[in-house]
């Protein structure tokens, strides 16, 4: 199977000290690494304020990991240490690979395209530059 | 200045032969056909700007929904998604936007429409 990429954003209570916070992603680490997926980044976004009301809370510490596996069940399993992590309020799985398979080859399309166009472009410009160049000479010798 | 007010004396012209308040509208149509009369009046011709895809000018080949600001001018304060006519989104980009639009509101980055 081939290898899945997928983005996981979890809000922690605001009032967490951070040490609970890293605890929660150590936790998810060794997780992942037990079933044979691999932690890509982690970063943390801080405390922010959410859109909405959650559990009567309207900031939350944000956490963002990318994690890369070839088996999905990782993230089933991730999910449910998240529900069952107490400071966590809020948590999502996004998964991402295809979507960014199809901005590489949409990418790969338009470098294509524009290694291909510069001809064309160059073309164009170098007529319309050269009748204008003859009368500024004439100007040029009469003033 | 000249150049305008010329103009708006012919108009008046044949508006005091007439009725006043007929007057620009039925002989002062086809007369003040230029571009001066219609605008001022801001009623008959407007010209409509065309609107472009903010995502096909920076040439997006993904929209991330992480980027809550960069969403924010697509949704309505109480959180609606807004319709492509209204911010004129192409189609394939607006399919992407609706996408990243749910998944940030999943996550509390934008709010949902029934919100409070």
């Amino acid at each position: 199977m081939e290898e899945r990429q997928y983005d996981l954003i979890f809000i922690c209570r605001p009032d967490t000290p951070e040490a609970d916070v890293d605890k929660v992603i150590a936790t998810l680490e060794s997780t992942a690494t037990e079933k044979g997926a691999k932690i890509e980044s982690v970063a943390k976004w801080g405390r922010k304020r959410m859109a909405y009301r959650v559990q009567k809370l309207h900031e939350g510490y944000f956490v963002y990991m990318v994690i890369k596996t070839t088996h999905g069940e990782v993230v089933k399993e991730l999910e449910r240490r998240l529900k069952v992590a107490d400071p966590v309020i809020k948590y999502l799985t996004v998964r991402l690979d295809e979507e960014l398979k199809r901005q590489e080859k949409l990418k790969r399309h338009r470098e294509r395209r524009a290694a291909r166009r510069p001809r064309k472009v160059a073309a164009a410009p170098a007529t319309p530059v050269a009748p204008i160049a003859p009368p500024s000479e004439q100007s040029a010798p009469t003033a | 200045m000249a150049e305008e007010n010329a103009p708006m004396q012919q108009s008046h012209g044949p508006s005091s032969g007439g009725m006043r308040s007929s007057g620009p509208g039925g002989p002062g149509g086809p007369g003040g056909g230029r571009p001066g009369g219609p605008a001022k009046r801001g009623k008959r011709s407007f010209v409509r700007k065309k609107k472009v895809c903010r995502f096909c000018v920076d040439k997006a080949d993904f929209i991330d929904y992480k980027k809550a600001e960069i969403l924010a001018p697509f949704i309505q304060e109480r959180g609606k998604i807004l319709p492509r006519r209204m911010t004129g989104t192409c189609s394939r980009h607006q399919r992407w936007l609706t996408v990243a639009i749910k998944r940030a509101q999943n996550i509390a980055l934008l709010p949902f429409a029934a919100e409070l």
